[in-house]
């Protein structure tokens, strides 16, 4: 999982802020709840000391001790309530003292005994199970000036577990909660945001070739909408001046085209006249030399500019790579043995790629024809066809005087020459490896170069093989 | 033979012109399309010449209509505009052969003659350059009566100079007919198969085959041709 995307962090904040603000919460009531029954229990306890004082020790004369007793386990049940009641006369002597409690929360033998006199107060004791027990203590006078100490007690055991209660209620729900936050945020992220994978999928995808594609029309009515709107229109712009500049090239090509043709024509109109010095003769050659290259490089450029286009391309059709490449080199090795470079083909058989067979024969030409004008007499060519998985691989190795280092990255830009002077001289346009890059492109490939300067250069073609042709590997 | 030649471009249509009288074809030149349409309808031609970009009427719209009245007249267009596409169409639309400019005269007067002779289906089976012989049917070729043996590009090489002697071919035409399209990056390639070529009919001196600086090669005999 990609912790860097927008979902990951959305829904990590999310759960994160919630939890946050669950356990908050959680905490807020823990304690008021706890404030709450800390303080009825003391009121309960209170009042029920104040009770057992005014309505049973005031007539305790009249009614007898056993009716206090009774009244009070009959009233207030401390067993069931596991309360602690206790009253002791002015001499010390215990008039009353709850039993057992239910719930065995404390001894009533060990609670304290109050001192007389004192004002009432609260205590707490610990028990040894661990709880506390709350006491009331308070001092009864009669109306005959008896006195008593009433204890009315509890343990806190009663609000411990009220509060377990809570405590184990909320460790259930608030995961819970979270996990509820964190799956449906998670969808609903993953619902909004899916319009931005295919945006992104889409707009990796986008080439000149393909500029009039778009993206998918989204009737969200959110950011994403104004995004993929945006973006549409900005390619409908860039789409635009790419014809721009696509229309302008091809029409200064056509432009261009018939001022040559006259100018050719001319010159070689000029050649046919009779009594010519042989100088005048070698100019007109030089200048219809020029006029050819001319003519080349317009060719040249205005086939780069279709290929870059992406203009439909009429001979497309399914060929094999290693046997086209072959009879290249065949026709080729006259010109290797003209100038005593020795030039081997090495190829697997049923290479099939798809793509135009005299555009990539162009591709396989330049490279050798480049290869051996770069190459000694005594040097080699090697050129090899093979197939490195679903790629076709064509790879021209010569042992030539090779590339400088730092113009190997432009050797594929149009009009860069190594070594200008020496490349004019041999004819070249300055435009043959910028057309095979063209050409490689135009049918899904690329090419790259290795070299190393005084052993020589490594061109590699990578094309991708027919689609369900794979060679058995 | 009387061609038709639209093109409105004076300075092409003149040098067009000038090299197809010289090869003693009579030659009307219209400037517009509606003059060429004109005369189309006036005359019957043996073969039209068409540039696709005329005033007042294209080239294509003069195609199609010449091809609805006469669908046998050999129809050469010539135009700047070379995408696949735009060649398939004009083929579709009927037009016989297709020259995209620049082009060397010696290219149009070759198209030129290539197809009046499908007209008429007369086509040389030997041709003969001084004493040096080559027969189409087997493929051999003698000198002196001494057969030589070549290898196939030579003899295509050999048999496009000879069917077209005393003409100059440039390196261009020979690569895109001998070869293909494909081999146009290997510059020197028509060079080295000529040299090669002379070596083997015994052309050392370069008298049967002659450079033109600039142009290309010319085959041409001693005698008339």
């Amino acid at each position: 999982m990609n912790t860097r995307s927008i979902r990951f962090r959305l829904g990590a904040w999310y759960a994160g802020l919630l939890g946050l603000l669950l356990i908050l919460f959680g905490g807020f009531v823990y304690f008021t709840l706890e404030q709450f029954l800390e303080r009825s229990l003391q009121e309960n306890l209170s009042k029920e000391a104040q009770t057992i004082g005014e309505a049973l020790l005031s007539k305790i004369g009249q009614t007898g001790d056993k009716y206090v007793i009774d009244e009070i386990e009959e009233h207030f049940a401390p067993r069931t309530t596991s309360h602690f009641l206790r009253v002791t006369r002015g001499d010390g002597s215990i008039l009353y003292q709850s039993g057992q409690p239910q719930d065995a929360s404390f001894d009533p033998d060990k609670v304290t005994t109050a001192r007389l006199n004192e004002p009432a107060a609260w205590s707490e004791q610990d028990t040894p199970n661990g709880r506390k027990v709350l006491v009331y203590s308070m001092t009864y006078s009669d109306a005959g000036g008896i006195r008593y100490a009433i204890q009315a007690g509890a343990s806190n055991n009663q609000i411990l577990q009220v509060l377990r209660g809570l405590l184990l209620s909320l460790a259930i729900v608030l995961p819970l909660i979270v996990g509820a936050a964190i799956g449906g945020g998670y969808l609903f992220t993953r619902k909004a945001l899916r319009p931005l994978d295919q945006i992104a999928t889409i707009a990796e995808k986008i080439t000149s070739r393909n500029l009039n594609e778009r993206m998918p029309e989204i009737g969200t009515g959110d950011e994403l909408q104004k995004l993929a709107v945006a973006l549409n229109r900005m390619m409908a712009r860039l789409e635009d001046s790419f014809h721009h500049v696509h229309r302008f090239s091809a029409d200064a090509s056509h432009e261009i085209r018939t001022p040559l043709t006259i100018l050719r024509g001319e010159l070689e109109s000029l050649l046919e006249t009779h009594g010519m010095t042989s100088e005048l003769r070698e100019s007109l050659g030089s200048a219809l030399e020029e006029t050819e290259r001319l003519s080349r490089i317009v060719e040249q450029l205005l086939e780069m500019t279709r290929l870059e286009a992406g203009e439909k391309i009429a001979d497309f059709k399914r060929f094999d790579l290693a046997e086209m490449t072959r009879t290249a080199v065949d026709q080729m090795r006259l010109l290797a043995d003209e100038k005593n470079v020795r030039l081997n083909f090495a190829g697997t058989e049923n290479l099939h790629v798809l793509g135009d067979p005299i555009r990539l024969r162009q591709v396989v030409v330049n490279l050798v024809d480049n290869a051996i004008k770069y190459t000694s007499p005594g040097g080699s060519i090697s050129v090899s066809s093979v197939h490195a998985y679903d790629r076709a691989i064509l790879e021209v190795a010569d042992t030539g005087i090779g590339i400088p280092t730092d113009a190997l990255p432009h050797v594929f830009e149009r009009f860069y020459r190594v070594d200008g002077a020496r490349s004019r001289q041999l004819g070249g346009t300055g435009l043959g490896l910028a057309i095979v890059k063209s050409i490689c492109t135009a049918f899904g490939g690329d090419v790259t170069v290795e070299s190393s300067a005084g052993s020589g250069t490594t061109f590699r073609v990578e094309l991708p093989l027919e689609p369900g042709r794979l060679p058995n590997l | 033979m009387r061609l038709l030649l639209v093109e409105d471009e004076e300075k092409l249509a003149r040098l067009v012109k000038r090299a197809l009288v010289s090869e003693r074809f009579s030659v009307d030149v219209a400037r517009t399309g509606r003059a060429g349409m004109d005369l189309a309808n006036t005359y019957d031609y043996d073969l039209m010449i068409l540039d696709l970009q005329l005033p007042e009427l294209s080239g294509s719209e003069i195609l199609r209509r010449v091809r609805r009245g006469n669908p046998n007249v050999p129809v050469l267009i010539l135009t700047a505009r070379d995408a696949v596409a735009d060649k398939v169409a004009h083929f579709e639309a009927g037009a016989d052969d297709y020259l995209t400019k620049p082009f060397a005269m010696a290219e149009l007067i070759v198209r030129v003659k290539s197809l009046l002779r499908r007209g008429t289906g007369r086509r040389e089976n030997i041709l003969r350059i001084n004493d040096l012989e080559l027969d189409r049917l087997t493929q051999q070729v003698r000198k002196g009566g001494r057969s030589i043996e070549l290898t196939a590009k030579e003899y295509a090489l050999l048999e496009y100079l000879m069917a077209n002697s005393d003409r100059v071919l440039s390196r261009s035409m020979i690569l895109t007919h001998v070869w293909d399209e494909g081999f146009q990056g290997a510059t020197n390639i028509v060079d080295v198969y000529v040299r090669h070529l002379r070596n083997k009919i015994g052309d050392d001196d370069q008298k049967l085959i002659r450079t033109t600086r600039g142009v290309g090669y010319a085959i041409r005999g001693d005698g008339p041709a």
